[in-house]
């Protein structure tokens, strides 16, 4: 039995400091997307674009799954997925990502310092060729050192057993 | 990181309900799925052992679920002018993708509108592989300037 949106909705949002944002960490990103747009690389031509300096791919922070050192590898999933991140009642599952919905803000920069508050919103069930499918839909609201909300996520993740 | 180019502006009135992005052809390779999972932190198996993957009922590693928004998006910033701004991007995952698959974005303009002062333009997306399956349909809406504030 999966809880219902009443028991969801009382889960407090789990906090984590995700750090200082480094050029070097979001130009990785762009490469190997393979996404060369000069905004992410040269501060000339993101002053031409009307930004004050270079700025992250604005789907950067929401892509990242992990922004710690660990966890050590006997701590990860058998399927080398991090539980931190998944509820409990789709922990052990075969686990895909299903999309994500992002809202922008301010444009990160390098130097921001970001905070995550990640929310379970919904938890659902569907039958599917592949047998009972769980949605787990949670929402993650990215806030930089002024406490602006500089991206908003809806992500589904869908687990099969 | 080499020469820049800025690309020319795209203004509001440039673009019509109908109006068609460049499409953008992604080939991706397990190198590229490789330093996807390391510049993510993702050590999820099915994106990099391939025996793990097939033991999960998939015919290859797959493209990595972000992997997939991060291409449409991709294809948005390209055609976007430089003083556009994102307003919001959304996918889901529809269809499995592995490496040496064909995924072409494309992209249209399903509506114009201007709320607040700011001038909107609703895109609807997808993803479509080789064999002409959507991998992963998409929306955005994104601002552009206009030719009448900027004169």
């Amino acid at each position: 039995m999966l809880p219902t949106k009443e028991v969801i909705a009382q889960r407090p949002p789990m906090v984590s400091a995700l750090g200082e944002i480094t050029a070097v960490a979001f130009q990785r990103y762009a490469i190997a997307v393979g996404d060369l747009n000069p905004i992410y690389f040269d501060d000339a031509a993101a002053r031409a674009a009307g930004y004050p300096g270079i700025v992250a791919p604005p789907n950067f922070l929401s892509s990242v799954l992990g922004w710690e050192a660990g966890p050590a590898e006997n701590a990860l999933q058998e399927d080398g997925t991090e539980p931190k991140n998944l509820v409990p009642e789709i922990q052990g599952l075969r686990l895909m990502g299903g999309g994500h919905d992002l809202t922008f803000g301010p444009p990160v920069r390098p130097g921001d310092v970001i905070t995550a508050h990640r929310k379970l919103v919904d938890l659902y069930q569907r039958e599917s060729k592949m047998g009972p499918l769980t949605f787990s839909i949670s929402e993650i609201v990215y806030t930089n050192q002024r406490g602006e909300h500089v991206v908003t996520c809806r992500e589904t993740v869908i687990a099969a057993k | 990181m080499g020469i820049v180019t800025v690309r020319p502006e795209l203004f509001f009135e440039d673009v019509n309900v109908g109006t068609e992005l460049p499409a953008l052809a992604k080939v991706p390779t397990t190198v590229q799925l490789f330093r996807y999972s390391a510049v993510t932190w993702n050590a999820h198996r099915i994106h990099y052992e391939r025996e793990y993957a097939l033991s999960e009922g998939h015919p290859d590693v797959l493209v990595q679920a972000h992997l997939h928004g991060a291409f449409l998006l991709q294809m948005i910033m390209s055609w976007m002018g430089p003083r556009a701004r994102i307003v919001s991007f959304g996918w889901s995952n529809r269809g499995r993708a592995v490496p040496g698959d064909t995924l072409t974005c494309t992209g249209r303009v399903t509506a114009k509108h201007i709320e607040g002062g700011r001038r909107l333009v609703d895109l609807e997306l997808a993803e479509t592989n080789q064999r002409g399956e959507v991998c992963a349909p998409g929306k955005a809406t994104v601002t552009l300037p206009s030719r009448e504030v900027s004169r």
